[in-house]
């Protein structure tokens, strides 16, 4: 495995260090400087992750107020380094309670450090899974040396055993006693539409997050309407395949509990499921995507003063079903100094500081379409008229129990030695993730 | 301000101050903006107080270093508002947010020019704080009346006036042209005479813009700032407000003294002694004091007063107390007093007399070069410079080169340039400039830039007796372990040039000067292998007998550098390769360096471009003006071989590269080289740059065809070492008269002058002669401009008229000398007696250094000059045409061989020779008819009629006719215009071609140098 990092800087968002360490010598203590010139202080920020300063790489990412850097010098594997800052954050995140930023960093120097020693040696990352490193570095921080033999004695031998073992995920001898699966399938739908209505760029990705409190060691196996799925399974069984619809999934990736030899040979998703909440797969579609809303904007520029907007916005899933949390921001020059608005459902107004009109509609049943309409009265300037740029139109909503895919659960099957009854809990949920409209 | 109970702009500013970061504050502004917006736009209207606070938000908001692009109407429409509070913020939000160039401003003029002209005094100075603020040229063509009136009037209170005073002072500064100032200069006298303080102050700076423009027009106005001056500083007639650290008013004093300053001198002996009674008791009475501010102020004065003493040449007492008491400045603990201590005795040093006074502080100055603070130590050293004479020169230069091991390395250049040009200017004599110099590149060789060493070695060759002592230390500079490389190059060239002066003395012979310069010879870099080169073959000519052993060693290098990269290493190795295995011709060819010619040093030149920051009085120009360096005059004298000692002429200059010239005609080369080998010397025109010469001569880069270099020499090796010394053995030293080149044709120059009234007749490196004519009839009067373009001057210049016997010349008086950049004008009448071709010549010479410079020029006073253009009806031309019958009157001719020209472009040039072509006369369309009037003393008016008749088919050939009321006019017109047909003269935008047949009157020939031929 190569190198992922010589060296991580925690800097906040002044370029101050919070908190770094080391890993390797071959670069200097003074590196961060260099960032803080080249990267931090200049327009670079922000433009391009990867950058090389002298003979040494930068790798960069901004979470909330804090900035982390990993300097290397050598040939580094980038996509490794950057998977290691994510998933040091959902570790950290996790340890602290769900916050990550400079706050939290500074309560916690001492557990940071001591989980720094140990995701990470020199250079190649070790295991970050939450579940095991809780188990021999809690969160109590120091100890008086008199209890902390006893209370060290339990756990070690357990988390040798887990980390050497071959499921290093999941503790031995859970015990539930209502054994219980949630399983949500979340989606989020990108898309690009021209004022026309022809689809610029869509595509869908979507993720199947679990939570499993299950006793002993269970093994799930799980069944999506998905095409390779479906005809492995008739071609095993010798039935032809079931009409209806088939999802063409790309870009799969698993959490490493799924048994790939078997998902390669039998094309069924099988696993043993640590504790608790985790990511079971990730996956994208770009092909067939049900598009859960259309935007029909028209703009009319009524000589320089005068705008007439009108946007009709029609939701095409079923009638039963509804979105939450519709906001509808409709893009108006900066010049605008007026507005009235007529809706047919919902609340609108004018937001300045974000030059929009912000439409809103909290519960928005399927195969409706409200309107807006809005007269838009703009100030006279002494610049030069710019044509205006007409930035799209965004989205923002949430409609349960919709699969913008179309993927589906066909099962999902719990065997376990003692052989308990399980119950299993599925959920569907569509987000809009950048949903624009051109006008 | 008055913002007491608009709520809503102080609840948005402390909005606005609370916001986290900058991105929190973005959207607060825009909010903001928009709401302003929406209330700007509502159709109601606002009310004056709501139009106030959004006005007052749009400021701040454009304040923080928004974009605020709309809302000027309603903050222009407020200043046309009744009450204090709108009218005051929409005159600040006018004057912050609108240029003078915005539309929006037409708006207001006519309501600020209301309130200019109305009564109330707050609204006047509001307006004139806002025209004072924009002051646009539309404001100050229609305002600038209305301000200067109420300056004078004596009905407004002083702070209307005060104000009026500084509104009108923006307007003149930026247009002058539209503040009419005639006959201002009475109103002026009269404002000075003004009570207020206030008023004065302003009105002072006023007359200081308007004197510094104009100083004549305020004579008047002199004793009232003298009075002025008096009342503060003497009488301290002022009330306590206007009173500053117990000084009268300060700023009024430096703006009355800088006011004073712009006046030549001051006349009336009454105003003069009391002016410097003014002065004396400004400088007894001030004195460094512990409160900071009372110093400011009181040396503010103070400097201000000594400027002006050194402005108005005061007596030698009185500068001498200037000077003691810098003196006291500079040993001040202070820094800043020392610093202006020091920059001000620097500028007293341009006050003749008082070097003097100011050596004495020597020992204090020299203190001053080692004060912690730069700044501080680099007045001193510009002091040091400029205070340097003959008789403290080598303290100070020595002092310099002490402090130059210590100094820092920003300093380091500055100081070694500045100590190698004291040394050179003071040398009291000359050995010690040489050791200087050498002591200075030793200590400080990466600072010392080339132009130093090349300064050396240029004494060295042209003084005999420094040469044997110069080669002698340069040895012993070699003896040492680590020497810089800048050493290596001036030892290596003297030693090469003079080392044999030494051959007698242990330790000097050829042998062992190679050998101590081969020493060197690793650690060098490429641009000194060249000279050492240089020196190897020297050393290897004068060694005679000649040793065997030195001469394998020296050729086994020459061997190993024939390959090298370096172009000119390898040039230089091959070719004193080749000339050494020549024997006896080596002795000519590598004979000693001949002088350099003497001009001005580069060094100096080099200093005054190098002095920036100094202020605007620099000693040094002053200096380099005032004496003429004793060293230069030393050196000026003959050659004891009595070779003329002309640039790049010498034995060794033809170690330089072969270049030839891209115009030389290559038949005439032929001629003069039949061996084949074009081996032209460039004559280098005397440059400026004594870099660009020594280089010439030291090294083989130099002239400007060297681009040309690598073919040659790789022909030259082809050729055979033998063949190559031959043909370098026989080079021509280039013709005498070239050695100071026209720029330019000459010819075109002439033919160009022949069509128009003013242009460049003649000009090389040195010179430029300009000429401006005028005709009437037939008298003319030309103004030759003799422009010296050269930082020396031109000597025994010598103008001389031969006159064609038709003409009558005058030339006024010549001067003998043309001062360094300085044009002379030399008026020339003319007047023509009867017609003819003949040209006049002006016979110009001058000296410039050694070299004589003679040319022969023709004057532009031509037989068309002389015509005078006209145009004639058919009704006139054909009874004169008639009347003029036949020969001699009338005279016609086939002209052949004429560049084919249309016909319109003929009509052209007839019409530029001031022949009016008159269309319509002639029926056939290809024929061409002609008038024009000539003017001479005998013939007086005469009309002259000319007809070109052109055959379409073949344009080479015309017929034309030429009638006149005088035999030799007609004669001599036809002569002259079948000249210009033939020989089209190269009319500027129209460059002769090649294939036209060669005129018999022009030399065809481009060369400048047949053309002289041709003319003498």
């Amino acid at each position: 495995m190569p190198v992922a990092a010589s060296a991580i800087y925690f800097l906040n968002l002044r370029g101050d260090v919070l908190i770094n360490r080391l890993y390797r010598d071959d670069v200097g203590g003074n590196m961060v400087d260099a960032f803080r010139m080249h990267i931090m202080q200049t327009k670079e920020l922000g433009t391009c992750p990867v950058r090389q300063i002298g003979g040494c790489s930068f790798f960069y990412m901004r979470i909330s107020n804090v900035y982390i850097v990993i300097v290397v010098s050598s040939n580094a594997n980038v996509a490794c380094a950057f998977k290691f800052v994510v998933e040091a954050v959902a570790l950290f995140k996790s340890y602290f309670g769900g916050a990550f930023d400079e706050d939290a960093i500074r309560n916690n120097f001492v557990l940071i450090y001591e989980l720094l020693d140990e995701i990470m040696d020199f250079g190649y990352p070790q295991n970050l899974s939450p579940e095991i490193l809780k188990l021999y570095i809690t969160q109590e921080g120091v100890r008086s040396p008199f209890s902390s033999k006893q209370a060290l004695d339990k756990p070690v031998p357990n988390a040798t055993l887990q980390v050497t073992g071959a499921v290093g995920w999941r503790r031995e001898g859970l015990a539930y006693k209502k054994n219980e699966v949630f399983l949500d399938i979340v989606e989020s739908v990108n898309l690009l539409m021209s004022s026309k209505g022809s689809v610029l760029r869509c595509d869908v990705t979507g993720k199947i997050l679990m939570k499993c409190f299950l006793s002993g060691m269970p093994d799930l196996k799980l069944g999506l309407n998905d095409k390779i799925g479906l005809e492995k399974e008739s071609q095993l069984k010798n039935r032809p395949t079931k009409s209806g619809k088939t999802i063409e999934l790309d870009d799969v990736t698993f959490h490493q509990c799924v048994n790939l030899t078997r998902f390669n040979s039998e094309k069924t998703v099988s696993f043993v499921p640590p504790d608790g909440e985790f990511e079971l797969m990730k996956y994208r579609i770009t092909e067939g995507v049900n598009l859960p809303f259309r935007v029909l904007p028209t703009i009319k520029e009524l000589g320089r003063t005068r705008m007439e907007v009108n946007v009709k916005v029609k939701s095409v899933f079923g009638a039963k079903m509804f979105a939450l949390g519709v906001v509808i921001k409709i893009p108006v020059p900066k010049q605008t100094a007026k507005t009235s608005f007529q809706v047919t459902s919902g609340r609108a107004k004018y937001n300045a500081s974000i030059d929009c009109l912000v439409w809103k509609i909290r519960k928005f049943p399927g195969q409706t379409e409200p309107t807006l309409s809005a007269e838009i009265e703009l100030i006279s300037t002494i610049a030069e008229k710019k044509s205006w740029t007409r930035p799209p139109i965004q989205m923002e909503f949430q409609v349960p129990m919709f699969t913008a895919s179309g993927l589906r659960v066909r099962f999902l099957k719990v065997w376990e030695k003692s052989g308990y009854n399980t119950v299993e809990w599925v959920r569907y949920i569509t987000k809009a993730g950048s949903y624009e409209v051109r006008c | 301000m008055a913002l007491s109970g608009m709520r809503g702009l102080s609840v948005f500013i402390s909005d606005v101050r609370n916001c986290q970061n900058k991105e929190q504050e973005r959207l607060r502004v825009d909010k903001e903006l928009g709401n302003v917006r929406t209330r700007f736009k509502n159709e109601k209207g606002l009310s004056p107080y709501e139009k106030k606070k959004y006005v007052w938000k749009m400021l701040y908001i454009y304040m923080l270093g928004y974009d605020v692009d709309f809302g000027h109407m309603e903050a222009v429409s407020l200043i046309s508002a009744p009450k204090y509070p709108e009218k005051q913020v929409g005159y600040i939000v006018t004057a912050c947010l609108l240029n003078e160039n915005h539309d929006f401003l037409r708006l207001a003029i006519n309501t600020v020019r209301n309130d200019i002209i109305g009564r109330n005094e707050t609204f006047q100075c509001l307006a004139l704080t806002l025209v004072g603020n924009i002051g646009g040229r539309e404001f100050a063509e229609s305002l600038a009346a209305d301000v200067q009136k109420l300056l004078i009037s004596s009905s407004c209170r002083p702070l209307v006036r005060k104000k009026a005073a500084l509104c009108l002072l923006r307007l003149y500064r930026k247009n002058p042209d539209v503040v009419n100032v005639d006959g201002w200069a009475d109103r002026m006298a009269q404002l000075l005479d003004e009570r207020d303080l206030g008023v004065l102050t302003s009105s002072m700076s006023l007359l200081v813009a308007l004197v510094s423009n104009n100083h004549e027009a305020y004579w008047s106005c002199l004793p009232k700032c003298v009075k002025t001056l008096e009342r503060l500083a003497r009488n301290q007639d002022i009330p306590q407000e206007y009173t500053y650290y117990g000084i009268p008013s300060p700023w009024l004093q430096v703006k009355t003294m800088r006011a004073l300053q712009y006046f030549p001198t001051v006349e009336d002996p009454n105003t003069r002694r009391s002016l410097f009674e003014v002065l004396q008791r400004i400088l007894m009475g001030t004195d460094v004091v512990k409160n900071v501010n009372k110093n400011n102020a009181s040396h503010a004065v103070l400097f201000e007063a000594l400027a002006l003493v050194m402005h108005l040449d005061a007596e030698k007492e009185m500068m001498s107390q200037c000077v003691a008491l810098l003196g006291k400045f500079i040993a001040v603990r202070e820094p800043n007093i020392r610093y202006l201590g020091l920059e001000n005795m620097t500028r007293m040093l341009m006050v003749t007399d008082v070097q003097d006074i100011i050596k004495r502080h020597q020992a204090q100055i020299i203190t001053s070069l080692k004060d912690p603070d730069i700044s501080i130590r680099r007045r001193a050293l510009d002091l040091l410079y400029g205070m340097c004479d003959v008789s403290n020169a080598k303290d100070i230069v020595e002092e310099l080169l002490q402090y130059l091991s210590s100094a820092d390395f920003a300093m380091r250049e500055e100081l070694s340039l500045k100590a190698a040009i004291l040394a050179e200017k003071f040398a009291p004599d000359l050995s010690w400039y040489v050791d200087v110099i050498l002591q200075l590149i030793d200590k400080a060789g990466d600072f010392v830039s080339d132009d130093i060493w090349f300064r050396v070695v240029q004494f060295v060759t042209n003084n005999e007796d420094l040469q044997s002592y110069a080669a002698a230390k340069a040895r012993e500079y070699l003896n040492k372990p680590a020497i810089h490389e800048t050493m290596v190059k001036v030892s290596a060239y003297i030693l090469g040039e003079y080392g044999h002066l030494l051959a007698r003395r242990p330790g000097y012979s050829p042998k062992e000067l190679f050998t101590i310069i081969h020493e060197k010879h690793p650690t060098v870099s490429t641009s000194t292998i060249p000279i050492l080169l240089s020196s190897y073959a020297k050393i290897l000519m004068h060694t005679q007998p000649p040793e065997p052993e030195l001469q394998n060693q020296i050729w086994t290098i020459f061997n190993k550098y024939e390959s090298c990269i370096d172009v000119e290493i390898q040039q230089r190795a091959a070719e004193y390769f080749a000339l050494s295995r020549k024997g006896a011709s080596l002795m000519d060819i590598l004979a000693e360096m001949p002088k350099f010619p003497e001009r001005q040093s580069a060094l100096i030149r080099k200093a005054e471009d190098a002095e920036v920051d100094t202020a605007e009085q620099s000693a040094i120009k002053l200096r380099a003006q005032q004496q003429m360096s004793t060293a230069l005059v030393v050196t000026d004298q003959r050659p004891p071989n009595g070779m003329p000692a002309q640039p790049s002429i010498g034995p060794l200059s033809l170690v330089k590269v072969p270049s030839e010239t891209v115009d030389s005609n290559p038949g005439d080369q032929g001629l003069t080289h039949p061996n084949g080998v074009v081996y032209k010397e460039d004559p280098q025109p005397p440059s400026q740059d004594i870099i660009g010469d020594l280089l010439g001569t030291l090294s083989i880069e130099g002239p400007p065809g060297a681009v040309a270099q690598s073919p040659q020499s790789a022909t030259y090796e082809a050729e055979g070492a033998p063949s190559a010394a031959d043909a370098a053995a026989l080079v021509p030293v280039g013709e005498e008269s070239g050695s100071v080149q026209p720029i330019g044709n000459i010819n075109e120059r002439f033919y160009a002058l022949c069509l128009k009234d003013s242009g460049v007749l003649y000009e090389d490196p040195n010179i430029q002669i300009g000429i401006k004519a005028e005709w009437r009839a037939h008298q003319g009067r030309l103004v030759l401009f003799l422009g010296n373009k050269n930082t020396a001057s031109l000597g025994s210049v010598q103008a001389l008229i031969l006159p064609p016997t038709h003409l009558k010349m005058e030339l006024s008086l010549v001067p003998e000398t043309i001062p360094p950049r300085a044009q002379v004008q030399c008026p020339l009448e003319v007047m023509n007696l009867r017609p003819s071709r003949d040209v006049a010549v002006l016979d110009f010479s001058y000296k410039f250094g050694p070299t004589m410079v003679n040319v022969k020029l023709r004057l532009p006073a031509v037989l068309n000059k002389f015509l005078q253009p006209i145009t004639v009806s058919p009704e006139e031309f054909f009874p004169q045409w008639r009347s003029l019958s036949g020969p001699p009157l009338k005279l016609q001719e086939v002209v052949r061989g004429v560049r084919p020209l249309p016909l319109p472009e003929m009509a052209n040039l007839f019409n530029t020779y001031r022949l009016t072509v008159c269309p319509g006369l002639d029926p056939n369309p290809n024929n061409l008819v002609a008038s024009t009037t000539f003017y001479s003393e005998t013939t007086r008016a005469m009309l002259c009629l000319v007809r070109i008749e052109t055959d379409p088919a073949d344009r080479t050939q015309l017929r034309m006719t030429v009638a006149s009321g005088d035999p030799t006019l007609t004669f001599e017109l036809k002569e002259f215009i079948k000249e210009q047909l033939v020989s089209i003269p190269t009319a500027p935008q129209r460059p002769q071609g090649p294939a036209a047949p060669p005129p018999p009157v022009a030399p065809a020939s481009q060369d400048p140098g047949a053309l002289l031929a041709g003319l003498l």
